[in-house]
Formats: C-alpha cells, sequence, structure tokens
C-alpha cells in the first residue's frame, strides 16, 4: 500500500497523519492539555489508543498515564477529538476542523453548559479567572468609551458603574469543574458537569502518604490530602476523568464511575457503544429508555394535538 | 455423481509370443547429432523378443506414425517401444497411433533418448550412446510384463470456474457463457474488471479504458449464464477433471445482495473516509461504499475495519432494508467440470529500493499512481500535482525497470512497462504540450506489437528526452522537493544529472499474492519467478498440469491486454473441450487390491487407508480394501506402503519397476546412479535440465513412477542388491509441491528409515540419496546429478563393490520374503 502515514511523538504533542494525493487527515493530541484520563481510549470505536501507566521515580509526583495511539487502527473518525473533556485532541481534515461525525450525526457533541450573567459581577472581581484551575477565563473590562479598562480603581465611581465586564471562557477546553461556579460569590457563574458520576476512595486501602491521584487530578481542590495523610474526595470539583485511576498503585482504593453524559441529542450505535463503555452496560440502557420514552411522549403528543385539531 | 465402475485386474497375460518392436528416432540431429543411432539399433535387434527394429528421421510426423502402424500390421508386433523424446511430450500421440493399428494402447512404452541422452550428454557422445542403448533394453523390459488395459470413463459435469475476474478471466467467462455452459467466477475483491478497470487510456491506441471494459463487465454481470461470486475466496477444490467439487467462501459485505439497488444514499449518510486501495490510496471512500463507479457487480459493502457502526447507512437505506450487520462468512458447494486460472498479477512497490526513495520522498511515485492521477475520474480529477506541494510538476522522469530485468530482485521483463510509459509520456505531452519536460530512464524501449514502434516514434516526435542509462540514486531538495536523478548515459559513457519536480517509477510485475495458496489448492507448480507453470511452454501454454485446469493472463506470464484477452478466449476453447463432452476418459493407471492378499480380511490393518492422499481407499473389518476408482489419482503411495504387497498399481506394477531396476544394473552396476523420478516435478525438471542443454554425468539412469510416493523400499534394496554405485530418488519440494498432495512425505518416512537401516548395516550414506526437485529447476537437477557423481567417484569403485558384497546376503535375505516374478 503506497499510502503515507506519518506518526510524530514529539515532547508536546502527538501527531498521527495519513496523507493522500488530495487529502489530509491529521490527529493532534496536545501533550500540555492531556491529564492522561481514560476518556479517549474508551471512547474510541477501534480501540486505537492506550493509555499506560508511566513508572513512577522514587521521591518525584507523579507521572499522568501516557495516551498512545495505534496508527493502524486509527481512521480518524474524531470521537476523541469530541469526547476529550479536556478538548486535548485535534482531528482535522486539510487543515479544517470539520468533522464528518459531528455533520453527519453519527456522534453528538459534549454539552458543556456554562451560563454566565456579568450584571452581576463586582467590577473589581478577578475570582474566577485565579481560581479556574485550567487559566481558560479571562476576564475583560470595557470602560463607558468603549475602549478596555486597564486600571479599574483609577475611574470615578460613575464611571466604575458603566464598566462592562466580559468573560471569555475557552470552551472547548473546559472540563466543566465547577470551580469557578464555587468561587464566584455573586453567582455570575453557572456551570452544568458535562460527566456525572461516582468517586469513592476506599479509606482502608489507600496506602499512606501516597499522593499519586492528588498529582495528577488537573482540578485543584478535588482531591485532597486530609490529616490522616490519606486522600479525600470533593466530589463537587470532580471532572470523573478517571486521571487519578489509572495511576493509583492499589486495586480498588479508588473508584470512578460515570453515571450519565451531557449531551447533543442523537440517534447513534456508536454513541450507544461509546456510553456503555464511558459508563456502564447499565447507565447506557437508562439513557436509551429515557430516550425512547420521550420519543414515546413525543409521538402521544402529537397525536393528541393532531385531534384536537381535527376536533 | 455416479462412480464409474471399478476395473478387474487384468489377467496375466496369456502365455503368447512376445513380438517386441523399436522404433528409434532421430530427430532431426536432435537425437542422431550425439546419439550414434545406428549403434543403438544394432543394438536393440540384440536384445531378447525384439523382433523388428526401425529408424525414422521424425517418428512423431506422419510418416513415421504411419510405419508403426504398417510395422504393428505386417509383422504383428504386440509391443511397441519409440525410443525418442521424453514421454511427457509425445506419449499421448504414439499411444494413439499404436490403437489406430488395433493395438491396446497400454502396450506402448517410450524410452526418453533425447531429454535423457543426447541433450544432456553433448560433448559425451560414446556414454550417450550407452545411456540410450540401456533406455532401450530398460524399456524392452518393462514393456515385456505389460498388460492391456481399458481407459475408465467418467462424467462431465458442463460448467466452469474461472478464478479471478480480470480482462482474461472476464473473456474466458463470456465466451463460455455464450457457448452455453454455466459459469461461476470468483472474484476475491468487490468487483470484476482487474487492474483494467484502473487505468486510463491503453496503448498504442489511447481508447478509455474503462470505457471498453465497462460494457463487458455489465456483459458479465448481466449473462443468464455467469454467476459472479465477488468478495470471495477460494476455499478447497476435490475431485478431477470433469468433476470438481469447489468449496467457496462468501466474505461478508454486510449488505443483502438482493436487496441492494446500488443507489449510494447509504454512501452519502457514512461519515468515516479511508483510503481507496482502488486509487492506490490516492483518494479515499467511504466505509460504506463501492470501490469504483462502474462496479459490477453493484453491491455496497462495509469495511469493518473502518466502520464505527454508527448505523447511519441503516437509517438511510431505509425501508430497502439492505444493510445487514450480522452478516457472517458463508460456504457454497459447486460442482464444476473445468476451471480457469485468471489471478493475473501484482505491482510491485519499491520499499526496499531505498535509493530510489519511494515512500520517503513524497514526489516519488508509481506508474500504477500516475494512471489514477492523470485518470479524469481518479482523486484529483485528471490534474497531475505533486503531493508535497499539491501543484503541478514542469519536469517530469519516468524511470523504467524498477525491480525488473534486475538480477537482486525480479529477473524477468514485466513486459508491458516499457509501452505504458510511453503511453504515460504521450499523455502528459498532448495534455501539457511545452508545459513539461519529459524525461525517460530506460534500459532498452522493448515494443515488440502491432503498432508499438509506431507509438514509441510517436512518443519520440512529442518531445521527450529519452536516456539511456540506469539509475543509482535519487535525492530530493528537503525545502522544495524537487529531486535529482544520478544516472549514466551509457550512449555518451558519463555520469548525468537531471532535475525533476516529479519522478515516476515504472515498477516490475510481480506474481499476485496469494498465488502459493491457489498453486496448494490447484496442484499446480510454480515457475522459479513464482507465476504458474503451463504443461508445455509452447505447445500447451494455456493447460495447467492438473487435467481439467486452464490458465488465462498474466498469472501464467506478463502479458498486456491483446494476449490476455486472445488467451482468455484461448482457455475458453480449451475448457470447452472437456466441458463440451458428456464423458471424459481418464488414464487407468489407478490402484488395484488384491482381495485374496489383502490382510484386512483376517486382520485389522487399514495401513493403506490411512497412506491415501485422497481418502479413496476403504477398509471395512472382515474384507479386503476397496478403492473408489474415480477419487484414485494413481500415485501409488498404497501400493508401496500396502505390507502384504496386495495393491498393484496398473502400468507401474512391481514387476514392472524391478524388471527396469534389473536391465538398468544389468551392466556395471557399481558406476551407476539409479535414478527413480516422479513424473510430475523430479522428472519434468530432468527434462528440462535436457530442453535446457545442461549437462551432467552419464552415469544416471532414470526410472519414471508417476509419484516418489510410489518408490517401494524393495526397489532400493534390489537395486543394491545388484549392485548399484549410487541411488536416488526425485521428487517434488517439500511441502506443498507434491502432485498428489503428501505422496512427497510418505516416501520422506519411508526413505528415512530405510536410510537409517541400510546405514547401520554398512552402506555409506551418500549412497543413498532423496532429492527435490521442482519442474523448473532443470540446472537443480544437473547439479544434483554432478554432486552425486562426484560423491560415487570420491568413494571409489572398490570402496563400494566392497561394500555391496557385504551387503548383498543381508539384502537377499530381506528380498526373499518378497517373491515375485
Amino acid at each position: 500500500m503506497p499510502l503515507k502515514t506519518v506518526k510524530k511523538d514529539a515532547a508536546d504533542a502527538l501527531t498521527l497523519e495519513w496523507v493522500l494525493q488530495v487529502k489530509n487527515y491529521k490527529l493532534t493530541l496536545d501533550k500540555n492539555r492531556c491529564v492522561g484520563c481514560q476518556i479517549c481510549s474508551l471512547a474510541c470505536p477501534k480501540e486505537a489508543i492506550k493509555t499506560q501507566k508511566q513508572p513512577k521515580i522514587q521521591g518525584e509526583k507523579a507521572k499522568k498515564a501516557k495516551v498512545d495511539i495505534d496508527l493502524t487502527k486509527c481512521n480518524f473518525c474524531g470521537i476523541c477529538d469530541v469526547t476529550c473533556p479536556h478538548g486535548a485532541i485535534k482531528v482535522t481534515l486539510n487543515g479544517t476542523h470539520d468533522l464528518s461525525i459531528l455533520a453527519k450525526e453519527s456522534y453528538p457533541q459534549l454539552v458543556r453548559d456554562i451560563k454566565v450573567d456579568t450584571r452581576q459581577c463586582q467590577k473589581g472581581c478577578v475570582e474566577c479567572e485565579t481560581a479556574c484551575p485550567l487559566s481558560l477565563i479571562k476576564i475583560s473590562k470595557i470602560g463607558y468609551d468603549g475602549k478596555p479598562v486597564e486600571n479599574i480603581e483609577a475611574l470615578s465611581p460613575t464611571q466604575k458603574k458603566r464598566v462592562q465586564v466580559n468573560l471569555d471562557i475557552q470552551k472547548d477546553y473546559c472540563p466543566t469543574c465547577r470551580v469557578c461556579e464555587f468561587k464566584c460569590s455573586p453567582g455570575t457563574l453557572k456551570v452544568k458537569k458535562a460527566f456525572e458520576g461516582i468517586i469513592a476512595i476506599n479509606q482502608e486501602k489507600c496506602p499512606e502518604g501516597c499522593t499519586d491521584c492528588l498529582d495528577v487530578c488537573p482540578i485543584t481542590g478535588a482531591l485532597t490530602l486530609g490529616e490522616d495523610k490519606k486522600v479525600h474526595v470533593n466530589e463537587l470539583y470532580c471532572t470523573y476523568c478517571g486521571a487519578c485511576k489509572n495511576v493509583c498503585p492499589v486495586d480498588e482504593a479508588l473508584t470512578v464511575k460515570r453515571t450519565k453524559i451531557h449531551h447533543t441529542p442523537i440517534r447513534s450505535g456508536t454513541w450507544n457503544k461509546a456510553l456503555e463503555r464511558l459508563t456502564s452496560p447499565h447507565d447506557a440502557v437508562k439513557e436509551l429508555k429515557t430516550q425512547a420514552d420521550e420519543n414515546r411522549r413525543k409521538l402521544v403528543s402529537r397525536r393528541f394535538v393532531l385531534e384536537e385539531t381535527v376536533k | 455423481m455416479s462412480t464409474p465402475q471399478t476395473p478387474k485386474q487384468p489377467e496375466t497375460p496369456k502365455p503368447e509370443e512376445l513380438r517386441v518392436g523399436v522404433f528409434i528416432c532421430h530427430c532431426g540431429l536432435n537425437i542422431a547429432g550425439t546419439v550414434d543411432v545406428k549403434q543403438v539399433a544394432e543394438y536393440a535387434k540384440t536384445i531378447p523378443d525384439v523382433v523388428f527394429v526401425k529408424e525414422n528421421r521424425y517418428t512423431c510426423a506422419d510418416p513415421g506414425q504411419e510405419e508403426i502402424r504398417k510395422a504393428i500390421r505386417e509383422q504383428k508386433l504386440n509391443r511397441v517401444i519409440v525410443a525418442a523424446c521424453s514421454p511427457r511430450m509425445h506419449e499421448p500421440t504414439f499411444r494413439r497411433t499404436v490403437s489406430e493399428a488395433g493395438l491396446n494402447p497400454f502396450l506402448f512404452e517410450m524410452a526418453n533418448i533425447r531429454e535423457f541422452a543426447s541433450w544432456c550428454h553433448q560433448n559425451t557422445p560414446q556414454e550417450a550412446t550407452e545411456r540410450a542403448k540401456d533406455a532401450v533394453r530398460m524399456a524392452v523390459a518393462k514393456v515385456r510384463l505389460m498388460m492391456p488395459l481399458q481407459t475408465i470413463e467418467v462424467p462431465v459435469t458442463n460448467k466452469a470456474l474461472i478464478i479471478g475476474g480480470g480482462i482474461a478471466g472476464m473473456n474466458a467467462a463470456l465466451d463460455l457463457a455464450e457457448m452455453g455452459f454455466k459459469v461461476y467466477m470468483l472474484e476475491n475483491t468487490q468487483s470484476i474488471g482487474g487492474h483494467m478497470a484502473a487505468l486510463d487510456k491503453t496503448f498504442p491506441t489511447l481508447d478509455c479504458s474503462i470505457c471498453i471494459e465497462g460494457p463487458k463487465m455489465v456483459d458479465c454481470g448481466r449473462h443468464p449464464n455467469i454467476t459472479i461470486f465477488a468478495n470471495s475466496d477460494l476455499v478447497k477444490v476435490d475431485g478431477y477433471i470433469g468433476n470438481f467439487k469447489v468449496k467457496i467462501r462468501k466474505n461478508p459485505r454486510y449488505v443483502i445482495p438482493e436487496r441492494c439497488t446500488g443507489c449510494g444514499e447509504c454512501k452519502d449518510a457514512c461519515p468515516i473516509e479511508y483510503p481507496n486501495e482502488w486509487d492506490m490510496n490516492l483518494g479515499t471512500r467511504k466505509a460504506i461504499s463501492v470501490p469504483f463507479d462502474q462496479t459490477v457487480p453493484l453491491i455496497y459493502a462495509v469495511n469493518m475495519d473502518y466502520c464505527i457502526e454508527c448505523f447511519k447507512c441503516v437509517d438511510a437505506c431505509g425501508d430497502r432494508q439492505a444493510i445487514d450487520f450480522n452478516q457472517k462468512p458463508e460456504e457454497v458447494e459447486i460442482d464444476v467440470g473445468a476451471i480457469i486460472v485468471s489471478t493475473g498479477f501484482d505491482v510491485y512497490l519499491p520499499y526496499d529500493m531505498p535509493l530510489l526513495g519511494y515512500g520517503k520522498y513524497p514526489n516519488v511515485i508509481t506508474s500504477m499512481e500516475f494512471e489514477r492521477l492523470i485518470l479524469a475520474a481518479g482523486p484529483t480529477g485528471g490534474k497531475v500535482i505533486r503531493q508535497s506541494d499539491g501543484q503541478k510538476p514542469h519536469r517530469i522522469a519516468f524511470i523504467q525497470c524498477v525491480g525488473s530485468r534486475d538480477k537482486n530482485k525480479y529477473p524477468y521483463c514485466s513486459n508491458f512497462c516499457c509501452m505504458y510509459t510511453l503511453k504515460h509520456v504521450v499523455q502528459i505531452k498532448e495534455k501539457y504540450k511545452e508545459d513539461v519536460e519529459v524525461y525517460v530512464f530506460y534500459m532498452d524501449i522493448r515494443s515488440p506489437g502491432k503498432g508499438y514502434e509506431e507509438f514509441y516514434d510517436r512518443a519520440r516526435e512529442r518531445g521527450a528526452n529519452f536516456i539511456r542509462g540506469r539509475v543509482s540514486r535519487i535525492d530530493e531538495d528537503p525545502t522544495t522537493h524537487n529531486l535529482t536523478i544520478h544516472s549514466e548515459d551509457s550512449l555518451l559513457g558519463q555520469p548525468i544529472e537531471v532535475e525533476a519536480d516529479m519522478v515516476v517509477l515504472a515498477t516490475a510485475a510481480i506474481p499476485k499474492k496469494g498465488s502459493a495458496d491457489i498453486a496448494r489448492i490447484l496442484n499446480l507448480s510454480r515457475g522459479a519467478d513464482g507465476f504458474f507453470m503451463e504443461s508445455h511452454p509452447k505447445l500447451k501454454p494455456m493447460d495447467a498440469p492438473t487435467d481439467g485446469v486452464f490458465y488465462a493472463g498474466a498469472c501464467q506470464g506478463l502479458k498486456d491486454i491483446p494476449f490476455c484477452v486472445s488467451q482468455g478466449s484461448g482457455a475458453a476453447s480449451r475448457a470447452a473441450t472437456v466441458i463440451s463432452k458428456q464423458k471424459w476418459k481418464i488414464e487407468p493407471i489407478i490402484s488395484i487390491v488384491d482381495e485374496t492378499k489383502c490382510r484386512n480380511k483376517i486382520a485389522k490393518c487399514g495401513v493403506c487407508v490411512d497412506k491415501c492422499p485422497y481418502g479413496a481407499i476403504k477398509a471395512e473389518p472382515g474384507k479386503a480394501a476397496n478403492i473408489n476408482t474415480a477419487n484414485c489419482h494413481g500415485c501409488g503411495t498404497c501400493v508401496a506402503e500396502c505390507p502384504q504387497h496386495a495393491i498393484t498399481q496398473m502400468h507401474f506394477t512391481d514387476a514392472q519397476i524391478m524388471a527396469q531396476i534389473r536391465a538398468a544394473l544389468e551392466d556395471k552396476p557399481e558406476d551407476k546412479i539409479l535414478a527413480i523420478l516422479c513424473n510430475w516435478c523430479s522428472y519434468a525438471g530432468a527434462d528440462l535440465a535436457g530442453t535446457s542443454r545442461f549437462e551432467y554425468p552419464p552415469s544416471v539412469r532414470a526410472i519414471r513412477v508417476m509419484c516418489s510416493g510410489r518408490v517401494d523400499k524393495e526397489f532400493i534394496l534390489e537395486a543394491f542388491r545388484l549392485g548399484a554405485g549410487m541411488v536416488m530418488v526425485g521428487a517434488c519440494h517439500l511441502p506443498y509441491d507434491c502432485h498428489y498432495i503428501s505422496g512427497n512425505y510418505k516416501m520422506k518416512a519411508r526413505t528415512d528409515a530405510l536410510k537409517g537401516m541400510l546405514t547401520k548395516l554398512g552402506l555409506s550414506p551418500e549412497r543413498f540419496t532423496v532429492e527435490y526437485v521442482s519442474a523448473a529447476e532443470g540446472i537443480h537437477y544437473a547439479e544434483v546429478i554432478k554432486e552425486i557423481d562426484a560423491n560415487m567417484k570420491a568413494l571409489g569403485k572398490e570402496k563400494i563393490m566392497a561394500e555391496n558384497a557385504k551387503l548383498k546376503p543381508t539384502l537377499e535375505n530381506m528380498l526373499k520374503r518378497w517373491k515375485k516374478p
């Protein structure tokens, strides 16, 4: 086969490529954004993605699991791209990021439901910007004259009132941890998690003094080291990505289970299978059931309305 | 299928007066130029029972044959010997001749004095003459014990199978279907059409390839007599000429053929694309798709390697419900009377020639890729562009003989590369005119064909630069991706460097991947180059060594489209000679059980049942073993294995072969090499050594058996008892070459044990060897004989005779049990 394929494993990115005469398929894994969770490898329909636990060097922090993609199995469908909560994978065709699985409705998009009401913002507050563990929020202020405000304290109270606050959130990379929401006192931000689930640490099994999970957790504050030298979970912040589970040295000490994924409505076999792998067969069936219920309800109400109008 | 009647074992010939006639052929000067034919004739007269000897210039010609017929009538001959060429060549001819004169054709024997004497011992005429005399004596010894046999008739299935749906296979199929026969076409890809369907234009007329092939493909798809199994593999073939049972595996395409209308709505719904192997991976196709628009049969298929199972295609297909993801491979069995193999060729991809940079430099492509680039329906819409930047190249270099005519790769000429490169040159020049400079690096331009030389002229007139020389390496400029070709100009006699934007490699055509499997399933042999071997390179170019199997197209040897078409039609007519008959005659050289001797009647034996490669023997408890005539292929393995010597192979009886051995070793046995050769590989290889005039020592005396499995232990023992210098058994290569599936393995087990025993008894191990020689290895046979002869000389006569004297009483003792005439 004269198909030209490229696989480059650089320090900050893993690149896969199909170089055809007229088309160029490219997959880039941004290693800085990748947290070594298991979401992409579970979502991949071709089982092309493997996460490998990295050996721990004594005295150093635990390293996040390494993601490797098998070029012979990958078909550049882009499911990993869509599913990655951190937006670490990008699949492009001829340089454009238009995924055919989304266009053809073969796979849903994650719903990152972030509501911002900047009217309630306190003008000088930068809580969310500093709180975001991934530095995805940028606050900009625009004065009455339409110019960005450099120093808010220098303005007069009237001018201060007319300052408009804008929150620029890089949604594509947001894992919806809700840290900003809890740090924001006036309730400007409302975040709904894309993944719902359960995380639990079996304190009996959790080895004392080990902070491997804490080291790799991308969300500051989701896991904390208690006074008993054991790790405790703050479920409010957890995104259920499973990066911690990948590095945990003891079996069954840490469990992460996803139960629900918020996504755009879809009817696709690929999604059903991915959902089953990402959550559990039980939860997948649950979603399908609610979907079916919803469809039934729509059908009945449509009938009902029809009959009403006929009457 | 009715089983033909089992022939009775022929009665022992009535004690009649033997009247043997010997006809010695000059074959022009082919034999008479080396062998002293007069001397052989004089000698023949002295052999007992020979009553008539005649020399002929050409025995196979009409006057020669008439001589034989006349002599049989006038001299009342009841045995005939023709000392001429190989029996693999003219045995059927002379059998017909003697039967025309009223003599049973199985009372005829050939002595091979051309391939086995005159041609291979040209520089030692005296020894060649001696060998010819011995050959005649051995033939007389065998013919004395021959019995009249009746040919067996089997019914014929009037259907044919064509393996491979390229242009050759399609023509064969259409011709047979038009004659009124049912034809099955087996194609392992999704569509018939072969390589031709992927080409843009054809030389020298520049016809659009798919435009002329497309209608033929549609004809095949529509013809009521043709059934196409696309996406299917050949699993197993049982049976014999006229009665093949073929097992085919239909691989799942996840689309129900009867329901698919070929509308393509599923393709539009599919989100996944993958590189299209049909486009040489230059373009893409969907995970549910057809490889190209003209696909026959027009049925979509899902490639599960890439499908993500979103089932959008199922939705798109809707009420037609043609898509079924639960499809499993399905096996079907068909009966056919003849098989045409037209599996075609593959294109070599020069990844292992790093100096040319293929696979490394983006702008180095193969001709097949170029073909897809310049094709208007191709992935670029007919634009020739570079992969590195998508721009049109302004200097294109074509490099000929990449892999072909290369001692380190493929030594043969790939036949059509020169012509398709000329086609590309003309196409480029006529499309882009002066805008593109063209260089062709060639060794020789080979254009022997109707209108081909004129086409070469046309290419030159268009202004292409032809440089005669072999390219040594190609370098790439890493920024511009332009290429520098380093070569020599052998006409100027100096090195030359040419810069080009794009390089097109005319790579070798190689045997189809999977040829080895097809060869194993159908018992075919392949030449050193990997292409299938025909029965005779001149006279039977379409016949496989297996009866009822024929070749068409490039699988037998590389050829261009018109030759493939004519060979397809030729193969169809060859197949029709079989399937147009109601009955087919097969040679009665099968095995027969002597019920009075079979041990299975008194004890549980069944050795023959286990050893028969075809499962043709049944041994019920308390009854003598029974051989199914229709399934017996006549290898004789059971004969050699039978502990009671209760089985006889007709025409190759123990007594006949023993008589040949004795005749061969009558005179100075310690100087002779006795070679027992199997008919299909080693005898054919020895024939080829003769045909190719490879000389080897004349000390060898060859005996032909159908299969090396026939070689009885006693043959070897008897040879050494008589004092043979060396004994050699020639067989087909292990593991798969045996014409009778596994006869060579049975022989190996037997001879390994025997060799161990003989060595223990004091025989030098090199005096008894088993050699594996294929039909294509004439040179190997000559080398083997040379080596054995050298070993014999090294051992020395004294040592051999001493060993023989020591062994003789033991061997006589061992052979005592085996008392036969």
